[in-house]
């Protein structure tokens, strides 16, 4: 194997993003996304000069909400919340695979 | 290709209304919802309502199958008639690639291509201009490649449009390097190596979300390992230096005195690699010598006799 045949990634949570690469990234629409920051809906995402900074955890929760939203006409805001419980319950698996019970 | 029941995958009538559609559409989608679901195979049954209700909720698509699918048993051979949409104007919200691939043969050669697809991916316009689909994919790594980094052969089935609008699915292999301190969870980006842009546009990204494989000591927490440490009681008793083997070299660890089962100590640093490191999280687990030997059983009797110690004392109180 070449050195040029080897592909270099760069980690999401490390590059800065416009907003399109960013909703493409979450398989949304651009606008879908800006309005949801705008309404405070993603907490956490960083935003210098235009450009932005998410992690997989934005991800997820950009196609959860989405999908809620398509799926039972939820407003936004409920779709939110509905990710915030999805959130809690990742981690109460989270801590228990560290425990080693799951 | 396989005739499917859109009806029968949603539970409804053929002349149900759009509500009762809707209704059965969000009970299903409630039961199956991946995030929640027990059943085992909720995403795929997810995938199946999710397309059984793009057709029927849209009532230019309901109305091409309605016509097209009479008299068609589930499961039966299936090939529409050449022309077979001629009259029908499907004006409603394209598929993406990406989204077509999730559906089944079926509903790509019957709706990949009409009005969706095609119309949104493939419009001739001088001025249309868009950025190329991102690809999303898994990659499975050990842990021990998040110390070392690692070079990974990794194989994609990437779904595209044929120049008559049908989806086909090619397979690409590319070499990634895995930087050193990627963690569960966590993105690597490969800029422009998505779908490429139409009219110009930018080529999309692929990104590969990690994940790795169980490892049979260490569970990770983002950067910070977990580590269950099997001590003697003397050991904890004592305190002692006890070298610990993590995934890349080792670390001598001091246990403190009278440490207990179930303590956990932090040795800051020494988890996955990266700004900052993580951290080593030991967890302390005292593990008894068996009395089944003469000279244990001797030794446990002597200390039951000469040391005064009730574990259960707060309990009586």
């Amino acid at each position: 194997m070449r050195d040029d045949d080897i592909l270099t990634g760069s980690l999401l949570d490390e590059s800065w993003l416009t907003l399109e690469q960013i909703a493409s990234a979450c398989t949304v629409e651009p606008q879908w996304l800006a309005r949801h920051i705008d309404e405070g809906l993603f907490p956490h995402t960083e935003c210098v000069a235009g450009t932005w900074r998410i992690t997989a955890l934005h991800l997820r929760r950009a196609r959860r909400m989405r999908e809620i939203e398509r799926v039972f006409d939820a407003e936004p805001e409920l779709a939110a919340l509905f990710a915030d419980l999805l959130e809690e319950m990742d981690d109460l698996h989270a801590r228990l695979r560290r425990a080693g019970l799951e | 290709m396989e005739f499917k029941d859109y009806y029968q995958t949603l539970g409804v009538a053929r002349d149900a209304t759009v509500q009762d559609i809707k209704k059965a559409f969000r009970k299903l989608a409630r039961k199956y919802h991946p995030d929640v679901s027990k059943e085992p195979d909720a995403q795929a049954r997810m995938q199946e309502l999710n397309e059984a209700y793009a057709v029927l909720s849209d009532t230019e698509k309901r109305a091409a199958y309605d016509q097209l699918g009479r008299g068609h048993r589930p499961g039966e051979e299936f090939r529409p008639p050449p022309d077979w949409d001629a009259g029908y104007e499907f004006s409603g919200r394209g598929f993406s690639p990406s989204e077509e691939a999730a559906y089944s043969d079926f509903f790509s050669e019957l709706f990949g291509h009409t009005g969706g697809a095609r119309g949104r991916y493939h419009t001739g316009g001088a001025e249309f201009r868009a950025r190329g689909e991102d690809h999303h994919a898994k990659v499975l790594l050990e842990l021990e490649d998040a110390f070392e980094g690692a070079t990974r052969q990794i194989s994609l089935r990437v779904p595209r449009l044929d120049p008559q609008g049908h989806v086909v699915v090619d397979t690409r292999t590319l070499n990634v390097r895995i930087p050193t301190g990627v963690h569960e969870g966590q993105i690597i980006r490969l800029a422009g190596q998505g779908s490429p842009g139409i009219g110009g546009g930018p080529t999309g990204d692929l990104l590969l979300e990690v994940h790795f494989r169980p490892h049979p000591r260490f569970r990770p927490d983002g950067r910070d390992l977990h580590l269950t440490l099997p001590v003697t009681p003397w050991e904890a008793a004592l305190g002692t230096v006890i070298p610990v083997v993590l995934p890349s070299g080792s670390v001598k660890v001091r246990i403190p005195e009278n440490a207990q089962s179930g303590r956990q100590l932090r040795v800051r640093g020494k988890g996955i690699p990266g700004s900052p490191a993580g951290d080593l999280l030991l967890e302390i687990q005292v593990v008894l010598p068996s009395a089944d030997d003469p000279k244990a059983r001797k030794l446990y009797e002597q200390m039951a006799r000469e040391i005064p110690f009730d574990p259960r004392r707060n309990e009586r109180a």
